[in-house]
């Protein structure tokens, strides 16, 4: 199971981002950026279930709140980007 | 006691807000500062109150709306944030000193658009006259807190907008009984409190952005932590250090109330009562009410004097009747400077949506009384 997370640049950001994706019926929640997320310290980010994340960008694009950056998680911790 | 002095703060305030306070004092972190659940509710409510002002002022985007203290505070912001020293800055004749004194710390030119009283023609005639390439900004008091005179704001937004002169609001008396429109105006800032008409608790206020902002508080954030500087982003390049939780809360209760209620439903209960104490109360010899003759230029918000009383003794007087009001200059020397109520000031009566017509007679009763003494 993969889950992402979509970095915000704040937490209202993230904020406008989840009901934005609740609005397009995609399940997801506001988190702390696990660390090694960011580089510029505390943030948020908006964590998705494996296979919205399409959807959800595309969502985000039309809504004009592009996360700064998503990251894949897997099962085994492991964390990769993933372009936008 | 019965209190008219909302002007200062509205006293009775619906239970939800008090419901609400209390709520969060017992339930709510801070916001941005964790993903636990107490943080993570605080975020909650923070941008539930967010979006509730966003949509009464109608302000596209939340993160747009900032908490700030009061509406001072705001004005300091957006003060701060467009005026530099030496620059030429046209207000009305009736701004309080929330708005003076920033400026003249800064050093500013103020350069008022001053007009008589009820007389919103004369006003926006002051400012198509004093309107020009050398204005840099314009400061616009909505509604003045001394009589109730509410401006053409609309108007001179839209003389702002034709020569491009960025426009501060200060919607102290005017947020929660009168239509504000962000989009509409186009405004810069409009800076407002969160304890008159919008009903929250005191140390609540909202600041509308709508322009380049410069924090006058730097500190922590919960974001861009790693930067020695505040980030470059709203609501957290003016929202230095921990939000007033309770406050917000309480606020975003009030927020309700007066969306539940309607601005104009609010206002024609005002007008109502202040109509009703206008008529009562200048029949009574001795006292001068301040007045608009038609009531359209007038909102919650009446000043009177009583002949050979100074307005501080006639304030203390009314106490002892048990009826709160408030004497004097209200922080506002300018209004009454334009009035020509200097140096006394005058007596102030202010009323709210939980005021009665049966306060209104109980004034009226009590003035007749100070009045035949």
């Amino acid at each position: 199971m993969i889950n992402y997370y979509l970095t915000c640049r704040s937490l209202t950001y993230a904020q406008r981002s989840s009901k934005a994706l609740d609005a397009a019926r995609i399940s997801n929640s506001v988190t702390r950026t696990p660390s090694g997320m960011s580089r510029e310290g505390c943030g948020y980010a908006v964590k998705i279930r494996a296979g919205t994340l399409t959807e959800a960008l595309r969502t985000l694009r039309l809504a004009q709140l592009l996360p700064k950056k998503a990251f894949a998680v897997y099962e085994d911790g492991h964390t990769e980007e993933v372009p936008i | 006691m019965i209190y008219l002095d909302s002007a200062a703060t509205t006293f009775q305030k619906p239970v939800s807000v008090l419901k609400n306070v209390d709520w969060a004092m017992k339930n709510l972190g801070s916001p941005g500062r964790g993903g636990h659940r107490y943080a993570m509710m605080a975020a909650d409510t923070a941008f539930a109150c967010r979006e509730k002002a966003a949509k009464l002022f109608n302000v596209k985007n939340p993160e747009n709306v900032v908490f700030t203290f009061n509406a001072t505070h705001g004005l300091n912001i957006a003060i701060n944030s467009l005026v530099k020293p030496g620059m030429r800055v046209v207000t009305t004749g009736y701004e309080h000193n929330s708005v003076v004194r920033p400026l003249k710390a800064i050093g500013a030119v103020i350069d008022p658009a001053a007009s008589e009283l009820f007389e919103p023609e004369a006003a926006v005639s002051a400012f198509k006259q004093k309107l020009d390439k050398k204005t840099d900004v314009v400061v616009f008091n909505h509604v003045s807190n001394v009589f109730g005179y509410e401006l053409p704001l609309y108007r001179v937004a839209e003389l702002c907008r034709q020569k491009k002169i960025p426009l501060i609001v200060d919607a102290s008396q005017s947020a929660g009984v009168l239509k504000i429109d962000m989009a509409a105006l186009s405004a810069s800032f409009i800076a407002m409190p969160g304890h008159k008409g919008l009903y929250g608790p005191q140390g609540s206020g909202i600041l509308l952005c709508g322009s380049d902002t410069i924090p006058i508080m730097h500190g922590g954030s919960g974001s861009d932590s790693l930067s020695p500087q505040m980030p470059s982003f709203l609501p957290d390049r003016l929202e230095a250090g921990t939000h007033n939780m309770p406050g917000i809360a309480g606020l975003s209760a009030g927020l309700d109330f007066v969306a539940a209620n309607g601005t104009e439903r609010i206002l024609a209960h005002e007008k109502k009562l202040i109509t009703l104490a206008a008529d009562g109360l200048s029949n009574i010899r001795r006292v001068k009410v301040f007045a608009s003759s038609d009531a359209l230029s007038q909102t919650g918000v009446l000043s009177l004097n009583i002949e050979g009383l100074p307005a501080e003794r006639a304030g203390a007087l009314l106490a002892k009747e048990q009826i709160a009001v408030r004497a004097g200059l209200h922080c506002a020397p300018m209004a009454h400077n334009t009035a020509g109520t200097l140096p006394d000031g005058t007596v102030r009566v202010s009323v709210s949506a939980f005021n009665s017509t049966r306060d209104i007679y109980a004034l009226i009763n009590a003035v007749k009384r100070i009045a035949k003494k």
